[in-house]
């Protein structure tokens, strides 16, 4: 149907129309018209990614002139495999009513181990040695040595793609990964780095986060982009953990081993070479003495997304002296190695900030703020002039040097915590560094700072005041959408009691108390009873899994499910997971039933979608809090009392919350599916806690599902299961909760659609 | 059952990972006297020490070889003193010796990048003392950068001795940030202190008087509660509001930190010839053109418009404007 938002003219690909899915598109229009950011929460299966994307492309062919380009972020590769399928759909539909054909591009683009086509690199099996592989035959020195010596090899696909494909541009269409691949193979281009190529010129590009989050994959691929696009980061309730990763470096004992022996190859090669092309590193060093110039004017120009690596200082100002030859360096990160093993030969855990490190390490080993800050750039240098085929040896070294550029270029934001051991383990000595960011803004600025609109959506952003806060960015619109119903398809519980009265919570001094494991053992055994189809239930993490399982099993409750249902369990083996999930699936489907035991902040609750039968019922057991005693989140918690304003209770109560409507959201993937929410634990009936789960779920939890015992859940949620079970039939749906463009054009329908979202 | 399998197989594999780490542990303490070959493993309160030619002993062969004070290294026969024996710090002994080195030459070697008039010079500085680190430490014409260095030293005495006592601007910029570092845990402790405590009072005097009400008061007790309810909700929300008004004030209207030591560094000097005022001196090729204020009596100002009020506002008179006239008209006149 063809929709008016505020005069934009925008083609949708349905027929039929959900309100809020013309609120969203509303809110999304006067975002992009103000040209800022915003925060954006619609409940999960109510057709987000087809509104962002309609409403977005509509936008693009109506101003061509204001925004050129569309970034769509998302975190796996199914989900971006997802996103350009709803973009074909969109498309066509173009296409059909327009009756123009579709000069669009929009590409995916992922890692070359996805996009790889050469026979014998995409055989290979990890990311890691298809990138190594790949750039061990598609260097520019390898390929010149193959041009004096035919003998050497070189990947054809590269050669092909280098000597025509850059002139050629891609046919206007869609592509998502195998497209890409079809194309490749059929032109004889490497599809990756013709992908690579296209999003430059691409109008819309789906990719994951980290090509644009993380500073050391950003900066190859993402810095060109034009400053007039509008970021969608979706599913990115976590946004802030991956801005937090993708700065954080973490050094074991074992990567300074490695490093020790990239600086002996190192050294090896300068003497080699030193004897043989001496004036190679001649050349480099006179470039070093000139400084970095180049980096410089590409930013001054604005040309490129900044690179939090690489501060501004670097490009100002050239290489200080005391690194500039080869040998020098190599002795600077001898030094720096051989500091940060005495540092990691501890007994106690040491937490220090930048500054303090800084100067230690000028007391210890004269070392001074100034060379660490060049040392990723001078290394890189160093490495290219080498002229060392595979980069990914040299991942440890590389690190090591990224480590020693932050923490000179940081005062604030990280901290330094050296562990001698596990806490789990502490009789084996296993040191590790963490050099831990705790300020998810340091990560994300750029991308705020460059593109004019970044909108952050999610089904579960709740409560959308924080995230502004912790990611330090002013939004222009943060809205908050429900879900129009036509039928209560959701029904949240919280039980607070067993049937003998005794309050069940996984707080930690009772979680190891008989009668609350015995309780959740019965609700378990309850529910699987009246539950049709299959039960996903999460625990807080995976050790409290096994010890409630372990004395279930004493206390023969398992043996009593297993007689309604077949039970699974996810572990932290990838492989045995999804080999449990493809059961549980197999044992819904025959009607029997099944029911799922897996842990939040899993694998499951983040990425599965159990749709209509595979999840009739979600319990959560217990508050998922993240584990205090970590230090690493203790400094957090502190960066964010002392920057933002934020308690540490508040965050831990936000990120508890967040987890748990992450994971009983799984259940509800679209209007017609239905399914119960059973929050177990007292905790969650208290305000603090109830107020930060999303308001789509919130509005449905009334005074009389607080508290329960087990007995007054089975009941209520009998009668739930019953009335859900009758005949659902689109016609009971249309006007209330799905629209046709007559019924959205009413008046009263207008005025209803005004309601939906909340502005925060 | 699956469970089964997992909870078996656990014990077992954290076992194997502990293996792996005991083995990585006996590499690492595989350091050892090369003289009397006791290991750190052997041994765990060995003590491993340097001297400066860089080669390892241990304690106790320190003690016994050095009875008399000083001696030869047993690998490189270096006469050594058993003063300068130190306790290895790294695991490459040569690090050691380099960084001793190092500290040596930079006692020497102080020049701040103020003492320079240009970045390069400060980096090709910087580059000729690497190399003489350099050169000390894998012992390449050591007499000669020892007799280099003795010159500089002896060339730039004054310098060393007043940079002596300063540290290097980014030294200073870390102190401070230490400082600030300081001071703003300190305050905070203390302010979190006092608003825990606040709200408890706070907290208190309500549930006090709910108490006391329900004693005395004639209303019901459901609308004293509700009250109660109100009262508590607006209680929460100030304590809400104060915090998010807190904001610590630790800088002065100027943009100074509080308590922060304004360094004080002199600005470099910089030493040249003053400049010194030359009059123009223009050679036109013509007749001499009368000065500005003889334009008048010379009767020039005749042919020219007189400034209006409104041009004499911005500074404009007549004069001028015949002044450059007739310099153009004169220059050139006379073809050399």
């Amino acid at each position: 149907m063809k929709l008016n938002i505020e005069g934009l003219l925008v083609y949708f690909p349905y027929d039929y129309i959900y309100p809020e899915q013309y609120s969203y598109m509303l809110e999304l229009k006067r975002t992009l018209d103000a040209k800022g950011h915003g925060v954006l929460e619609m409940p999960s299966g109510t057709g987000k990614t087809i509104s962002l994307l309609s409403l977005i492309v509509a936008y693009q062919k109506a101003y061509p002139l204001e925004v050129t380009k569309l970034v769509y972020c998302s975190r796996t590769v199914p989900e971006i495999e997802k996103v350009v399928e709803e973009l074909r759909k969109l498309m066509d539909y173009y296409a059909k009513q327009t009756g123009v054909k579709n000069d669009f591009l929009a590409l995916a683009l992922s890692s070359r181990k996805n996009l790889c086509i050469h026979p014998e690199v995409s055989s290979l099996r990890f990311g890691k040695e298809v990138d190594g592989k790949c750039h061990s035959l598609t260097a520019s020195y390898i390929r010149a040595q193959h041009h004096s010596n035919p003998c050497q090899p070189v990947c054809q696909f590269f050669e092909e793609f280098d000597a025509v494909g850059r002139q050629v541009p891609i046919p206007p269409g869609i592509f998502n990964l195998d497209d890409l691949k079809d194309f490749g193979r059929r032109k004889g281009w490497c599809p990756y780095f013709l992908a690579r190529y296209a999003i430059l010129h691409a109008n819309i590009v789906v990719y994951s986060y980290h090509y644009l989050l993380d500073p050391k994959i950003a900066d190859l691929v993402s810095k060109e982009l034009a400053k007039k696009s509008v970021v969608v980061f979706d599913e990115a309730h976590n946004i802030d953990n991956v801005c937090i990763d993708s700065m954080s470096v973490n050094i074991t004992r074992r990567t300074l081993d490695r490093c020790q022996t990239n600086v002996e190859t190192l050294q090896n090669t300068i003497s080699r070479i030193k004897e043989t092309d001496a004036a190679k590193l001649r050349e480099e060093y006179m470039r070093l003495v000139e400084g970095l110039k180049e980096a410089n004017v590409a930013r001054e120009t604005d040309i490129y997304l900044s690179n939090p690596v690489l501060p501004d200082e670097i490009l100002q100002e050239a290489v200080p002296g005391s690194i500039r030859t080869a040998e020098h360096f190599v002795g600077f990160i001898k030094r720096f190695l051989e500091y940060l093993k005495a540092r990691l030969r501890i007994h106690h855990v040491v937490q220090e900030s930048a500054p303090q490190f800084l100067k230690d390490i000028y007391e210890k080993v004269c070392i001074d703020r100034k060379p660490l800050r060049f040392c990723a750039e001078r290394l890189r240098s160093l490495l290219r002039t080498l002229e060392i085929a595979d980069i990914a040896d040299f991942s440890a070294i590389t690190l090591i040097s990224h480590f020693a550029t932050l923490v000179s270029t940081y005062s604030k934001g990280f901290t330094i915590i050296i562990e001698p051991f596990e806490d789990r383990t502490p009789t084996i000595a296993n040191p590790v560094l963490h050099f831990s960011c705790m300020d998810p803004s340091i990560a994300i600025k750029p991308v705020f700072g460059r593109f004019q609109s970044v909108i952050i959506t999610s089904g579960t952003l709740s409560p959308l005041d924080i995230y502004p806060r912790i990611l330090d960015f002013r939004p222009v619109t943060m809205a908050s959408f429900t879900m129009t119903l036509a039928r209560t398809c959701l029904c949240p519980l919280i039980v607070g009691r067993g049937n003998d009265q005794v309050a069940m919570t996984s707080k930690f001094e009772t979680r190891e108390d008989f009668a609350v494991i015995r309780n959740y053992g019965n609700l378990l055994l309850e529910m699987s009873a009246i539950v049709p189809d299959g039960i996903v239930a999460f625990f807080t993490s995976y050790i409290y899994m096994e010890n409630i399982v372990a004395s279930w099993y004493e206390q023969g409750i398992l043996e009593n499910i297993q007689r309604n249902k077949l039970i699974f369990i996810e572990t932290q083996d990838a492989a045995e997971t999804s080999m449990a999930l493809e059961k549980y699936q197999e044992a819904c489907e025959n009607g029997r039933g099944a029911i799922l035991l897996s842990v939040a902040r899993g694998k499951v609750s983040e990425g599965i979608d159990f749709v209509h039968h595979f999840g009739r019922a979600v319990i959560m057991f217990g508050v998922p809090y993240v584990y205090t005693q970590s230090r690493i989140l203790k400094a957090r918690l502190e960066y964010l009392r002392d920057q933002f304003q934020i308690r540490e209770n508040d965050f831990l109560t936000f990120d508890a919350m967040r987890h748990a409507a992450q994971c009983v959201g799984r259940a509800i993937r679209g209007k017609t599916d239905y399914g119960l929410m059973i929050f177990a634990d007292k905790r969650y009936a208290r305000a603090d806690k109830r107020g930060k789960l999303p308001r789509w779920i919130q509005e449905h939890l009334t005074d009389g599902s607080l508290n329960l015992t087990i007995d007054e859940t089975v009941q209520l949620s009998k009668h739930f299961l019953r009335q859900m079970a009758q005949p659902f039939r689109r016609e009971d749906q249309l006007g209330l909760s799905l629209l046709t463009l007559e019924q959205l054009q009413s008046e009263d329908m207008l005025q209803k659609i005004a309601q939906i979202a909340q502005q925060a | 059952m699956r469970l089964s399998l997992s909870r078996d197989a656990l014990p077992q594999l954290t076992c194997a990972i502990g293996g792996i780490k005991q083995i990585i542990i006996i590499i690492m303490d595989d350091q050892g006297c090369p003289r009397c070959k006791t290991t750190k493993y052997r041994n765990p309160s060995l003590k491993l020490m340097v001297n400066v030619c860089g080669h390892t002993l241990c304690e106790s062969c320190v003690e016994m070889l050095f009875v008399r004070g000083s001696g030869n290294c047993v690998q490189c026969n270096t006469p050594l003193r058993k003063s300068n024996f130190r306790v290895q710090l790294f695991e490459d002994p040569a690090i050691d010796k380099e960084v001793e080195i190092r500290k040596k030459v930079l006692k020497i070697y102080n020049k701040r990048e103020f003492d320079f008039y240009t970045l390069k010079e400060y980096n090709d500085y910087l580059e000729q003392v690497e190399d003489i680190v350099f050169n000390l430490t894998n012992n390449i014409d050591v007499e000669r950068t020892k007799q280099m260095m003795e010159q500089y030293q002896r060339d730039n005495k004054d310098i060393i001795q007043r940079n002596k006592a300063k540290l290097t601007r980014e030294q200073e910029e870390l102190e401070e940030l230490l400082l600030q570092e300081q001071q703003g845990s300190e305050q905070r402790r203390l302010e979190t202190l006092q608003e825990e405590q606040r709200q408890l009072q706070a907290k208190r005097k309500n549930k006090q008087a709910l108490l006391d009400e329900l004693e005395i008061s004639k209303l019901p007790a459901a609308v004293l509660l509700a009250q109660h309810k109100d009262r508590a909700s607006q209680l929460e929300t100030q304590i809400e509001k104060q915090k998010q008004n807190v904001k610590p004030a630790n800088i002065f209207s100027t943009g100074i930190m509080m308590g922060q030591t304004v360094s004080l560094a002199s600005v470099s000097r910089v030493e040249e010839v003053l400049y010194v005022y030359q009059p123009l001196c223009i050679d036109t090729y013509g007749p001499p053109v009368p000065e500005l204020d003889q334009l008048g009596r010379l009767g020039y100002l005749n042919h020219v418009r007189t400034a209006s009020p409104q041009d004499q506002a911005g500074g404009y008179t007549s004069g001028l404007a015949c002044h450059r006239a007739v310099q153009d008209a004169f220059s050139g006149l006379f073809p050399s």
